[in-house]
Formats: C-alpha cells, structure tokens, sequence
C-alpha cells in the first residue's frame, strides 16, 4: 500500500488558518464569550438560588405572623445565602442586559428550570416521568431556537 | 379553594410585575439619563414581588407557583416588544412558546 503524500504548502496553511479565524469571528459576534459566560453564571446562580430558597421558605415558622417571619429571617443563615446570592444574579444579570435583548436572555436563563430539576432528580431522588423529560427537551429546542435569533435589537440610537 | 385562587392571582400579579421591573432593569443600561431612577423603581418592584411571591407560597404548591410563574416568560418578552421595541422575530416567538410549554410540563408535577 502506497502512502499518500500530502502537499501541505504555507499558502494552503494561511488559507485555513484565514478560515478558521474568520469564521470564529463570526460566531463570536453572534454570541460573545463575555454574553455567553454571563448566562451560564446566571443559570447556575438561579439554580442555587431556587434550591436555597425553598429550603429556607420551608424553614419558616408556620404560624404566619409577619414579625416572626422577619425575626426568623434576620436570624437565619439560610435567608443571608439567598440576599447573598440575589446581589450577585442581580449586577450579573445587568451585565448580560448591556449585550443583549431582554426577550433574548430571560429566555435563555429559564435553562434553570431544567437545572433544578435535574438536581431535585438527582439528590432528592424525585421520581422522573415521560412527560417532564419531553418537557426538557422541549425546553432545550425553545432555546436553540432563541439562539438563532441576533442576540441584541440593531437600532440606531444604540449603535451611536 | 378559595385559598388556591388568592394563591393563583397573586403569582399572575407576580409575572406582570416581573415583566414591568426587568423592563425597568434594561432601561437603565439602555444609557437613559436618569438611568439610577430606572434601575431603583426596577429593584424595588422586583422585590415588591418577591415579597408577594414568597406569601403566595403559602396558598399553593410550589409546583403550581412554578407552572403559573413561567408566564413570565410570556410576560417579559411581551413587554419587551412593545416597551422596549425590541424585535421579537418569529422565530424567537416559537422559542419562548417552546420553552413556556417546555418548563410547564417539567414543574406541573413537581
């Protein structure tokens, strides 16, 4: 068997190379690290967030009066994770609403939904049926469709 | 039963504020002049429904509050297009409905 040889000139090389760099561009400018990073972040904030926040609302004392409530509030660890936490998904989600459209990140970031969902799966041993699974995948095609869109409304005034 | 319906109208009083204070929100990284107005209305009409939220769990399961407060996905985008005139294409309309039946089917058990 005869071993092929390749010609690989510097012109071919460059060639590729142009390609490549310029076709990564081009998927940078449709979804910017820096966007796409700040959604990842937000999904996994809202994920602990939810999961911490049930627990704590559980947590509260049953008799619904609001000054227990706010006591019980200020004194326990569970609801300073969650203020915690809500400052962060706070200035995260203002960084990501700088680069792009609200009807494209609130979308996006409704990912969580699955996230929890896995977990409660996965660590409270919650029961998974056909329907919630054709729910998930559901979900993930909305979001490739989302991404298909351009991230951020081109106008005017907000090129300028 | 009673308690069920206080519980469902305060989660859907939950998503149109939801959608009112991240319209908000946007505003003010939009380079609105009094950009700090936009953003503290925003926080504190996000966290008006915080608080109407955390009381409607108590009329209802969370995996009902869940189910009904995926309208927010509705909601935002809704509000989005017609405040912010963002485009919301065609395609970006089968997403979100994709997703809010998505989501819907995934918590309505939980």
């Amino acid at each position: 068997m005869q071993a092929q040889q390749v010609k690989i000139s510097p012109v071919l090389l460059l060639k590729a190379y142009g390609a490549i760099k310029s076709n990564w561009m081009s998927v940078r400018k449709k979804f910017p690290i820096r966007l796409a990073a700040g959604l990842l972040l937000a999904i996994l904030i809202d994920t602990a967030l939810q999961l911490v926040w049930k627990s704590a609302v559980l947590s509260l004392p049953d008799d619904g009066s609001a000054w227990l409530n706010v006591q019980a509030v200020l004194h326990d660890p569970l609801f300073v994770c969650v203020i915690f936490l809500m400052a962060c998904q706070f200035f995260n989600w203002l960084m990501i609403l700088r680069d792009a459209d609200l009807s494209y990140a609130q979308p996006v970031t409704s990912l969580s939904y699955i996230s929890v969902f896995c977990l409660s799966v996965l660590y409270l041993k919650e029961a998974v049926d056909l329907i919630q699974i054709a729910g998930i995948i559901i979900v993930l095609a909305g979001v490739w469709f989302i991404s298909q869109t351009d991230h951020v409304t081109q106008s005017k005034e907000h090129e300028a | 039963m009673g308690q069920t319906a206080i519980g469902v109208f305060l989660v859907v009083i939950c998503t149109l504020l939801e959608g009112v204070g991240q319209v908000f929100l946007k505003k003010s990284v939009l380079g609105a002049v009094r950009w700090y107005l936009w953003i503290s209305f925003g926080v504190v009409i996000l966290l008006l429904e915080t608080v109407i939220y955390s009381h409607a769990l108590r009329f209802l399961d969370v995996g009902a509050a869940y189910a009904i407060s995926s309208l927010n996905l509705i909601s935002v985008t809704f509000m989005s297009r017609c405040l912010l005139r963002e485009k919301v294409t065609r395609t970006r309309w089968i997403g979100v409905c994709l997703i809010f039946i998505g989501v819907g089917l995934v918590v309505a058990r939980a």
